[in-house]
């Protein structure tokens, strides 16, 4: 009989299976497992930042209490002072220099030209300088030897005096014929119009010129002194100087009685300084010894082998912790204070009577700024001195520096100094308003042409445009950062310093920079890194506004401009605004650009120029992390004030990110 | 007698200004754009290119494209010439001519040889990151598609996306030294301090600890796959969405099952705009230097990746990956900011600049073109 046949609708089951799943369900949950992988990776990078940075804050709330247990903290309120002070007399010095220096102005100009002038030759005619002092020196070897044999009269035999006397004699015309050489060379290299190209302040006339190169061509390389012209040169200056002085002397009186009043300040300081770093480094060896000890007896209890742990226990032993007796060490700071304040009131007598003495106004521009700047410090250096006798009257080794204000110590630190002998600061600020200030030049420089850009493209260009336009904006996205911070240091930096130089942009605040590396540049380069984000994410905003929209507002006899900016710009405005974030979350992320081109100056930058902060170098948040990471020891505070700079960087790009979702969802255009 | 003015002449109101200057400006800041890339890559190809091709045969500079970098040492010679030389060619002519005259200007590291140990250092840190970012990325991507029905995971899993789209890439670099360097599992002899967690593996003298691969070519390579990641998972998602809905109804109609309509009817057709977001990909990719500065790059090594293994079998395999690399970008910016610059760096620098910007644009190009034909010739 024949087999029954089975059921051709019956479902077949899966022959696999594990768990209760079979092959189709395993497939999903392993692509659902790879989709939440965004969200554990999310979630890691939370976690180990976090994990970092949170144990940055304990381990600077101690770094901070034994920077006040050892006395430091008492140190630096002096210290503070004689910066104070130090700032002042700068400013002082610098008028009385200016005005000395600005009385030989043209000659000092015309040095540096001629300084200038001669290395380049240099290098122009190093060939034949060389053959030339390789003469030179042969030459002198063999007047040396014939003195020497000389002098040695008997053992003269071995020497041919005559025949050295003829090579000495071919080598002088040698030499000459050389020294011709040499000369024509330069002067050849002179009639190069380059040369007159002088980076040198002033702009020479043609007799300066001649003389100047007329100095440089006669100077040979085995000439003593500098050539008559120079000479002369040096001597005005140092007459022009020396009647400046004698002008200048009241000044000169007063800044030096200004610096001497700092001194017994200066020298108080000095024994008090060494003694808290002292009483710091002992307090640092005996926390190592102690976590030493810990180690060591931790090591015994986890040891299997008993022999092993009974050394364990004996070294342990050994070591003999010691308790820093901070009570006695900082005594000495205590008995200072009368000291300090006989120092400070009789400075303070001395400083206020200066400053009424001084002249009210120079007759440079430098020293008139300066001087207004001095006038501006040293009332401020009054209050110091009169304000730091109750604060260190105040001040207790012993009591415990707050939590709290040593988390706000980061967030509102001034200074970042790292690796240093004394005390490392962990301030947050400049690294911030470096990355703040490099953002809003870019952002400002890249939002009217990228937005621009994408409403010319996407309302106004035609398609031919548009297949030029769009590629070479791929093209721009996938320019490394790192080529560009490279294009920064290499092209951009030199020419934007020659362009500050110009005459005529001398009223652009900042103007003429003094570095080439700053916040212009680098917020040059970035806002030309946002354009493609900004450009794209905006062109797909303004493609979404529905035809309609145009379509109806062409119909009532609008223009095509009027229908672009009252009609498609103000509909796509929430994905523009959206894109406009997303460009800052690019551009404050953005390292390689301003690691290389920012300047690296980890100061706060100064506001007092207004505008003209955008000229100076200052050193950002992924900068630092990217310069510094790789040098710090796992687990120590610097690698943990790193990892805090990152979370920080990360909750902003995800502040930045959730701000632009929010954006775009809340002004949705209603279909 | 005047001319009797032309009634429907248009005329020039201020309306009509404004609208033509507002048309000039748009434009004028389009074109800025064009203008500053087209600067930036002719400064770069100028400068860049004397140094990789040369003027005789065989116009490419090949010691160039096969040497690693080396110290360049530049000296004058008897004859007042100034010379530059490599440091291992000057050491032999300095052996072979003993009395020959050497003034010695200067040493510059890095600056002479070429690019070709960074090169390859990239590409294979490009081929860890693609490998890992493609599998996780494309699993992912068939999942959002295909299988996913919204929902708070699903708005979770999205969510995370477009976070980890817009985390700065140095917090990438943060992260991959943390979590890959210092913390990832791994088989050692000896637990070193930092380990989280250890244990004795059974029948043997390792142990598993929780202390991480250290700066090495697998935990770069990882670093960056967890980079692009968020890229390559929404590329894939869209060429998957573009497949029309038709094919998978009808594979599905036929009796095929979901798997076998997805590998069947979706993955070919998604397949180009899989490759040309894969391949715009590389091009970030690879020109990244914050997430491996501390997790894979190191700025001098004398071998290539592969030369000199000392252990052999799997341990060999081990040792190749958990070595340290050196990346195209680090050299880039070893050179261009580490070093003291003078003139003699500058042809080492362009170069290598101009090798990179070459790679990134034939791949750019590459996937721009690959886009255009697929479009082309997929049209349903």
């Amino acid at each position: 009989m024949n087999a029954p046949e089975p059921n051709p609708f019956t479902k077949k089951r899966d022959r696999i299976q594990i768990l209760g799943l079979n092959r189709e369900s395993m497939l999903k949950y392993f692509f659902g497992g790879n989709a939440s992988l965004a969200i554990v990776v999310l979630s890691l990078i939370c976690i180990f930042l976090a994990k970092e940075a949170l144990q940055f804050f304990p381990s600077h709330h101690r770094g901070l209490q034994l920077y006040r247990l050892s006395g430091q903290e008492f140190v630096d309120y002096l210290e503070d002072e004689s910066r104070q002070h130090k700032k002042a007399a700068g400013y002082l010095a610098r008028a009385y220099y200016g005005e000395i220096n600005a009385s030989s102005k043209r000659e000092q100009g015309l040095l540096v030209a001629y300084e200038e002038l001669s290395e380049r030759l240099e290098r122009e005619t190093s060939k034949e300088a060389l053959l030339f002092n390789t003469t030179f020196e042969n030459l002198l070897d063999l007047q040396f030897e014939i003195e020497d044999s000389e002098s040695e009269e008997d053992g003269a035999e071995s020497f041919d005096i005559e025949a050295a006397k003829a090579e000495v004699t071919a080598l002088t015309t040698r030499l000459e014929e050389r020294r011709r050489t040499l000369r024509e060379r330069k002067t050849d290299a002179l009639k190069d119009p380059g040369m007159r190209e002088l980076d040198s302040p002033i702009s020479l006339s043609e007799t300066e010129f001649q003389n100047i190169a007329e100095a440089i061509i006669t100077t040979d390389p085995d000439a003593e002194d500098d050539a008559p012209h120079i000479q002369e040169l040096n001597r005005t200056i140092d007459d022009k100087k020396a009647a400046a002085e004698a002008e200048y002397q009241d000044l000169f009186t007063q800044l030096e009685a200004f610096r001497a009043a700092g001194r017994p300040l200066d020298e108080l300081i000095g024994p008090l300084r060494d003694h808290a770093r002292t009483t710091k480094e002992r307090a640092v060896a005996a926390e190592t010894l102690r976590k030493g000890k810990e180690a060591l007896l931790a090591g015994a209890e986890n040891a299997r082998d008993p022999e092993r742990r009974a050394e364990f226990l004996a070294d342990a032993e050994a070591i003999e912790l010691e308790e820093v007796p901070y009570d006695e060490l900082n005594q000495i700071f205590y008995d200072n204070i009368d000291a300090h304040h006989a120092v400070t009131s009789q400075m303070m007598r001395d400083l206020e009577q200066l400053g009424s003495q001084v002249v009210a106004s120079g007759q440079t521009t430098i020293a008139q700024t300066n001087l207004s700047r001095f006038r501006e410090e040293l009332p401020e250096l009054l209050t110091m001195l009169g304000e730091t006798n109750d604060k260190l009257k105040a001040w207790r080794h012993d009591t415990p520096f707050p939590f709290l204000p040593s988390v706000l110590a980061f967030f509102t630190g001034k200074d970042w100094v790292t690796n240093s002998s004394w005390h490392d600061f962990y301030g947050f600020l400049p690294l911030f308003t470096g990355s703040i200030l490099i953002s809003l030049i870019a952002l400002i420089v890249t939002v009217p042409f990228s937005v621009g850009a994408a409403i010319y493209v996407n309302q106004i260009a035609g398609w031919r445009e548009q297949n030029l336009i769009k590629p070479v904006v791929e093209f721009i996205q996938a320019i490394p950062s790192i080529v560009l911070g490279f294009f920064g240091i290499a092209v951009l930096g030199t020419t934007l310093r020659e362009v500050s130089q110009l005459e005529w942009l001398a009223w652009v605040p900042g103007f003429p920079m003094q570095e080439r590396l700053n916040v212009l540049n680098a917020g040059l380069l970035l806002a030309f890194m946002a354009i493609p984000t900004v450009f794209t994410l905006a062109e797909d905003a303004l493609n979404n506004v529905p035809r309609s929209f145009t379509e109806g507002s062409l119909a009532l006899g609008a223009t095509k401009v009027q229908t672009i900016l009252r009609i498609v710009v103000p509909g796509a405005l929430s994905g523009i605004i959206a894109a406009i974030l997303l460009g800052f979350g690019r551009i404050i992320g953005e390292t390689m650009v301003v690691l290389l081109v920012a300047g690296g100056s980890i100061s706060l930058p100064d506001f007092s120029e207004g505008i003209g902060v955008i000229t100076q170098p200052v050193h950002t948040m992924t900068g630092i992390i990217a310069q510094e990471t790789g040098e710090v020891d796992q687990g120590s505070i610097h690698y943990r004030a790193l990892f805090l700079l990152g979370m920080v960087l990360f909750s902003i790009s995800l502040l930045i990110n959730y701000s632009a979702q929010k954006i775009v969802f809340k002004y949705q255009l209603a279909r | 007698m005047a001319v009797p003015e032309h009634p429907f002449a248009t005329k020039a109101t201020a309306l009509h200004k404004q609208e033509s200057a507002i048309r000039v400006f748009l434009r004028a800041a389009t074109y800025f754009i064009l203008c500053c890339a087209a600067f930036i890559f002719l400064d770069i190809f100028l400068k860049g290119a004397p140094v990789v091709f040369q003027a005789n045969f065989p116009f490419v500079n090949f010691d160039f494209l096969t040497k690693s970098p080396e110290t360049l040492v530049v000296y004058q010679d008897g004859e007042g010439e100034i010379q530059q030389q490599s440091a291992n060619q000057f050491e032999a002519m300095r052996e072979a001519h003993p009395d020959g005259q050497y003034d010695i200007i200067g040493s510059y590291s890095y600056s002479a040889g070429g690019v070709l140990g960074p090169l390859i250092g990239t590409a294979f840190l490009v081929m860890i990151c693609m490998t890992v970012a493609l599998s996780i990325g494309v699993a992912s991507a068939i999942f959002l598609s295909e299988y996913s029905r919204g929902g708070r995971t699903i708005r979770g899993i999205r969510l995370a996306i477009l976070n980890l789209a817009g985390v700065p890439s140095i917090v990438f670099g943060l992260f991959g030294l943390g979590f890959f360097c210092y913390a990832v599992p791994n088989i050692v002899a000896e637990p070193a301090g930092r380990s989280l967690f250890h244990f004795q593996l059974p029948f043997s003298n390792s142990y598993l600890s929780l202390e991480g691969w250290d700066a090495c070519m697998l935990a770069g390579g990882c670093t960056l796959a967890l980079m692009i990641l968020p890229v390559i998972i929404t590329a894939c998602e869209e060429s998957l969405r573009a497949v029309p809905m038709g094919f998978r109804e009808g594979s599905l109609a036929l009796g095929a099952t979901k798997w076998q309509t997805i590998r069947k009817a979706v993955l070919p057709y998604a397949f180009p705009g899989i490759l040309t977001a894969s391949i715009l990909g590389i091009t970030r990719v690879a020109g990244e230097t914050a997430p491996i500065m501390f997790t894979a790059a190191v700025a001098h090594k004398d071998k290539l990746p592969w030369q000199d293994l000392e252990s052999s079998g799997l341990g060999r395999l081990f040792e190749f990956f958990f070595q340290k690399v050196q990346a195209l970008p680090y050299h880039i910016y070893t050179v261009a900011a580490k070093i003291p610059q003078s003139d003699y760096n500058k042809p080492m620098q362009y170069g290598s600049v101009f090798i990179f910007m070459m790679l990134v644009f034939a791949f750019a190009s590459f996937s721009i073109l690959l886009r255009i034909q697929f479009r082309k010739k997929l049209k349903w």
